[in-house]
């Protein structure tokens, strides 16, 4: 776009006109001045053009926080607690004899043994969920963060993982069937919570 | 502001707000294609799209800071080639 600027009137396309030593001269002033080094620096960007504009710097850092990978783990992991304890409060009535037994069988059980019993399981469960939840929605999180995509593939992988991770205590064999159910799992819900 | 007219100025300032509307349409555009899959179940944003949003918008700045530098001292080139040829004519005259 060569600009010629002896005319002095406005700049159109119509006035494009023969390139000579003027003209180049003209545009490598104009073109340093917009992109080059003699730009000036003003961070004007007029953001209410574009969008919905600039955000509060608090409102940035809450969104911030809600959004990371840390929080939405420990989230999980708080509701798998909360989960685990709840089913263990229920089986706990179900059936309160199934770690206990009294000295002699078929004698229900005092008040205190079912309490214990109780405090026992829920503290179990609870942390056997809460670790679950923990760990899946961190790994499904930090997976979609480095791949930048959030397909279905995201719930059977980080499944594996986990699943994996949790099997290995039991061993190699235990680990790859942890892994496969897990991956099975996870990805049957997520089909049916996109899909369904 | 090294030796601009008042003219210059003004039409430098035009350039810059051209500059950037087009440089923000073609952002948009091209992230939007890039990173945000054609299926609308959802109103919100995942956390995968924000991220990749993140880095197109990074990485769209970058290169059109890298492109204009290189621009830059392309049209610089271009100039001084411009005078030497104009020195060799008007030394054989």
């Amino acid at each position: 776009m060569a600009a010629p600027m002896r005319s002095g009137e406005g700049v159109t396309k119509e006035t494009i006109s023969q390139l000579n030593l003027e003209d180049v001269d003209s545009f490598s002033l104009i073109v340093d001045h917009v992109i080059g080094e003699k730009k000036l620096h003003t961070n004007v960007f007029l953001p209410s053009a574009f969008g919905a504009g600039m955000r509060q710097r608090e409102e940035i850092m809450i969104t911030k926080v809600f959004e990371s990978c840390s929080f939405k783990a420990t989230a999980s992991g708080v509701v798998g607690v909360g989960l685990g304890m709840a089913l263990g409060l229920f089986t706990v009535g179900i059936d309160p004899m199934s770690t206990y037994t009294t000295a002699t069988p078929d004698q229900t059980p005092s008040t205190r043994a079912v309490l214990k019993e109780m405090k026992v399981r829920c503290a179990s469960y609870g942390k056997n969920f809460g670790t679950i939840g923990f760990m899946f929605a961190g790994t499904e999180c930090l997976l979609e963060s480095y791949r930048g995509k959030s397909t279905l593939s995201n719930g059977t992988i980080s499944g594996g993982i986990v699943g994996g991770l949790l099997g290995l205590r039991a061993g190699l064999k235990a680990a790859a069937f942890g892994a496969a159910g897990f991956a099975l799992f996870s990805t049957a819900v997520d089909y049916y919570f996109r899909h369904g | 502001m090294s030796g601009l007219t008042k003219q210059q100025e003004k039409l430098v300032a035009d350039l810059e707000m051209e500059m950037m509307a087009d440089m923000y349409n073609r952002m948009s555009t091209s992230c939007q294609k890039k990173c945000i899959p054609p299926r609308y179940k959802d109103a919100e944003l995942t956390k995968g799209e924000t991220v990749c949003i993140d880095r197109c918008v990074t990485k769209f700045m970058e290169l059109h800071d890298l492109i204009g530098k290189k621009l830059t001292t392309m049209s610089q080139q271009d100039e001084e080639k411009m005078k030497q040829m104009q020195a060799q004519m008007t030394g054989q005259k």
